[in-house]
């Protein structure tokens, strides 16, 4: 041995040669290259060690634990995971065994507080009621003082086996993942983060059921505080701020989804089977993560049942986008929440171009702003009905006064203002409704000294600001309240100021704000001890506004239903159904699912021709079920439903009211469907300057526009077409996204205008965008757009050949 | 813990050639990783299979934190890193107490980090080898170290040391042979 260094290079030699000849012939070989013999023996020593090596020993058997784990009877061994054992377990509950899975942790996983961490955040975790999330049923400790976790038991497989052992094509895997997606979804408006899944804690059962497992855990397991790691995640999945050590958000479980999407599409995990000291080095440097089109193999071409050139190419247009989203190191470049992620994964399924982006379809612009028109008009009749007919009782209901002494005070309050707005204090008496609302806000904090009740009054008195149209004056109440509730820790008030001034900011344009107060109310309006109304309310208008910002997920309507609902079983006001089932009922309308948006809809009707005041609420339901019927091609209903809707915002609101004119706009399209365009062009054209006095010159103009540009084209004023197209495409400019639906429709109207005047060569042009931009739709009124667009452009092309 | 930019320093000197730096970057790294060890091996039971890799994590976190140290020197890092990676088991081993050797026991190498079942005996016979190896051909421990304490993949080795993964296989069926057979003769 000890002339080993002198003989090293040559000891090497020789192994490499007997190693690549077979066994008869090493040792002639061995012997021609070296006398030595001890040498060639030594070789093949080395050779033989390196060849038990290679046998590789299974690693050492787990010894398994048998008997009982406090209550629970240990029946199987299931599997042995990142954190400890998994167990099949049964226990003995009311005289029938239950069967449960049972994870033992190693005992410096869990660190002393083990079970105490667990009852605290067994409210939280208890709480998870998902088809999708496993439920964790108990913690306990070991006779020998090892921690355990038992939760429901699921005889699935994992998720990327499931998927390969069916073969199962790109469009099924995503079907898979956007289930795994939602209840991750519903962990998070939990305040739930996982921060370790992978697909081994996704099971598939049978049936193709989706289950998560070990939701939760990751709060529980904290080791040492010797550990600055704060999450034991698996390092293939752990996004780069949990391999830093840094804060974690449910911008980690995002990022370990995407993760997860790119093995199941490309078959391979991103960072490929870099090491756990390279994925913390590409962590560290912020690396981009790898394209899902090159980890592709032909075995994982197979397993999708395609082939290597097709999935390639599968995976590098939008679904490379999403996933790069995803996998960006650094979370303020990923999707800001999983409802985005999944928005556009089904716009992908859906063949929709991806786009998180707002995006207003065109034809429902107006619509949703009249919405929420209620029928306090500026009347003092109204302010009547405010103090009283509308009713003491439901004053309370309404505006959540919880405490009988509060709601008192509060009626004494609104006793003394209307005395105060009628008599001689004030100089002169409140004559209409704002300025009815304004003395109140004012003279507040006069009558209510009770931080707590004034705050409730004041937003009572925003609220009712915000529903007779002053939303300026009502904002700004709702922004003191906001910070005053806050301050407090008023979580009720906070919720519900924050609904309302979210709901606000988005109207007055601010649709960021809007959708961080919205977002966060509806956060709030899940704690425990909010009233009924202000979930309901938080509930609406976060759909209401993720709605519009071109975020149409299902989520929006699943808490649409959920406000429906609960507002009947809480027995709320009937307005606040009704304003629950239009917003549901437009939600569908959209989707294209025309039979349930018209029952919600009329359901909403039934609702208000119970009470006389909500006629504006009565003609904003005439409207939609016109449109419903115009949708399914009737326009002769539906224009009866249109003058329907118009004579009761023309009552309720004004000719001039925003309303009013949307309505007849409505109309004057159901005309020209009917082939009446010529009694339609002088409403359009009467309506223009009451239209621009009210909106003034910006996109919401477009409405009136495009059917006053389509009028002229059907009355064959074909310049005149050209001209207010003109106009349509400037009120746009700059103002929209360029991919927006809207520049789609105003360039069609533009191409239809010169192709009247046989400019065919000119309307090209402006006919290639329109289809381009008018070619993927969804809702019903939009997908005549997208065949319009289509069939002008199918003209042009045909006479210019 | 150190400050991560006297390690800067300490490292810098270090692949300039001075072997003081060498010393003093273990003293400055060396007690916190060898806690985290401890910790880990408390749980002794296979259930500990909990994160070998946390050992390697912190050892990152630790040296890299605030990213002051550029990554323009891999090949010494990781290098000091995986001899770090395999003193802190060695000395975990040791402090375990001499346990009764079982025979034919297979190096406790494996690609998954699995050393760290490795029982103490084997993990310090292990080491003593290593030290052989060193001398003869510090190359070859090195990428021992890499591969199976820093738990580098064959790929990862391969380009830290400027050549190809059929090299580093082929070395390293050499060495993982070289060595089963020096453990053997030591046992017999």
């Amino acid at each position: 041995m000890t002339n080993e260094s002198e003989n090293w290079q040559l000891l090497q030699d020789l192994f490499h040669l007997a190693e690549a000849t077979p066994r008869a012939d090493r040792e002639r070989v061995l012997t021609a290259r070296c006398a030595d013999e001890r040498l060639r023996r030594r070789a093949l020593d080395i050779l033989e060690a390196a060849g038990e090596e290679d046998a590789d020993q299974p690693p050492a058997p787990t010894p398994l634990l048998t008997g009982k784990i406090g209550p629970y009877t240990l029946l199987l061994h299931i599997g042995t995971g990142g954190i400890g054992s998994v167990y099949l377990v049964e226990r003995m509950v009311g005289g029938s065994p239950q069967r449960a899975a049972l994870k033992m942790l190693a005992p410096h996983s869990a660190g002393p507080q083990f079970i105490e961490r667990f009852h605290r955040e067994q409210h939280i975790l208890g709480s998870l009621d998902h088809p999708n999330i496993t439920r964790m049923l108990d913690a306990g400790l070991s006779d020998t003082g090892q921690p355990y976790l038992v939760m429901e038991y699921v005889d699935g497989v994992h998720l990327d086996a499931y998927c390969n052992e069916r073969k199962l094509g790109i469009d099924e895997r995503l079907q898979l993942f956007l289930r795994v997606c939602d209840a991750v979804a519903y962990a998070h408006r939990n305040l739930v983060v996982h921060l370790d899944l992978k697909p081994s804690n996704i099971l598939v059962t049978a049936d193709g059921t989706v289950k998560l497992l070990d939701f939760g855990t990751s709060k529980l397991i904290q080791p040492d505080s010797m550990f600055t790691t704060t999450v034991m995640a698996t390092p293939a999945y752990a996004s780069p701020e949990q391999l830093r050590n840094e804060a974690v958000t449910t911008s980690c479980d995002i990022y370990a989804l995407g993760a997860i999407l790119f093995e199941l599409l490309a078959g391979a995990r991103p960072g490929s089977s870099a090491s756990v000291a390279i994925l913390i080095e590409r962590a560290l440097r912020e690396q981009e993560p790898d394209r899902m089109a090159d980890a592709v193999t032909g075995p994982a071409a197979e397993q999708r049942s395609t082939t290597v050139p097709r999935l390639r190419q599968l995976l590098t247009g939008d679904l490379a986008t999403i996933a790069q989203k995803c996998l960006s190191p650094r979370p303020k470049d990923r999707y800001p929440s999983l409802d985005s992620l999944t928005e556009d994964i089904r716009r992908y399924i859906s063949g929709r171009p991806v786009l998180a982006r707002p995006q207003t379809a065109f034809y429902r612009m107006g619509k949703f702003v009249r919405r929420h028109r209620l029928a306090v008009a500026a009347s003092l009749l109204a302010a009547l009905a405010l103090g009283s007919s509308l009713g003491y009782a439901e004053w309370r209901q309404r505006q959540a006064l919880r405490e009988a002494q509060r709601a008192i005070r509060m009626q004494t309050f609104m006793v003394r203002l209307f005395k105060l707005a009628n008599s001689e204090n004030t100089g002169k008496p409140a004559a209409t409704v704002p300025e009815f609302l304004e003395l109140g806000v004012r003279r507040l904090p006069e009558y209510i000294t009770d931080p707590a009740d004034l705050r409730a009054a004041q937003i009572s008195l925003a609220e009712s600001m915000f529903q007779n149209g002053d939303i300026e004056s009502a904002q700004k109440v709702f922004m003191q309240t906001i910070v005053s509730a806050k301050a407090a820790g008023d979580i009720e008030a906070q919720a519900e100021s924050e609904a309302y001034g979210g709901h606000i900011a988005y109207m007055q344009g601010n649709s960021d704000l809007g959708a961080s107060l919205t977002d966060d109310a509806l956060r709030l309006s899940r704690k425990p001890g909010i009233s009924p109304s202000v979930r309901v309310w938080s509930a609406i208008y976060y759909a209401w506004n993720r709605e519009n910002m071109g975020f149409r997920s299902d989520e929006n309507v699943r808490l649409l239903e959920y406000a429906v609902q609960e507002s009947r079983d809480q027995k709320l006001p009937d307005r606040d159904t009704a304003a629950a089932l239009d917003n549901l009922g437009a939600d569908l309308e959209l989707r294209g699912r025309l039979d349930e948006a018209e029952r919600a809809f009329s359901e909403a009707l039934a609702v208000y021709q119970r009470d006389p005041l909500a006629l504006c609420d009565r003609s904003n339901d005439y409207g939609e079920l016109a449109y419903i019927s115009e949708m399914r091609g009737n326009p002769a209903a539906s224009l009866q439903l249109y003058q329907q809707s118009y004579d009761g915002y023309k009552a309720c609101s004004g000719a001039e009211s925003r309303g009013a004119l949307t309505e007849l706009l409505y109309t004057c399209s159901a005309l020209m469907k009917l082939g009446r365009a010529k009694e339609a062009l002088p409403l359009l054209e009467g309506s223009m300057p009451a239209w621009r006095r009210i909106i003034g010159e910006n996109p919401d103009l477009s409405d009136p526009l495009f059917f006053l540009s389509r009028a002229y084209v059907q009355t064959g004023r074909f310049a005149d077409a050209e001209k207010t197209a003109k106009e349509l495409v400037a009120v746009q400019e700059g103002k929209v996204a360029p991919s927006d639906r809207r520049f789609g429709a105003s360039h069609m109207m533009w191409a239809e205008a010169l192709a009247g005047q046989h400019r065919y060569q000119e309307a090209l042009p402006h006919a290639e965008i329109a289809e381009r931009l008018l070619a993927n739709a969804i809702s019903p009124g939009a997908k005549q757009m997208t065949a319009e667009a289509h069939q002008t452009l199918v003209e042009i092309e045909t006479k210019l050949r | 813990m150190p400050e991560p930019g006297e390690i800067t320093v300490l490292l810098r000197d270090w692949s300039a050639g001075d072997p003081a730096a060498t010393s003093h970057l273990f003293e400055l790294v060396y007690p916190h990783l060898r806690k985290i060890a401890g910790a880990l091996f408390r749980g002794e039971r296979p259930e500990n299979l909990l994160q070998p890799t946390s050992v390697v994590n912190e050892l990152f976190l630790k040296l890299v934190r605030q990213r002051s140290l550029r990554f323009e020197d891999r090949e010494h890092f990781y290098s000091l890193s995986a001899r770090l990676m395999r003193r802190v088991l060695v000395d975990h081993a040791r402090s375990e107490g001499r346990q009764k050797r079982d025979a034919g026991i297979p190096v406790p190498l494996h690609p998954d980090l699995a050393w760290i079942d490795a029982r103490p005996a084997e993990m310090m016979d292990l080491d003593r080898v290593l030290d052989e190896l060193d001398e003869l051909d510090p190359r070859k421990c090195r990428m021992v170290e890499l591969r199976f304490f820093l738990g580098f993949t064959a790929e990862e080795t391969a380009e830290l040391l400027s050549t190809s993964k059929a090299t580093v296989d082929r070395e390293l069926r050499f060495v993982r042979g070289w060595l089963g057979d020096r453990l053997r003769s030591a046992e017999a």
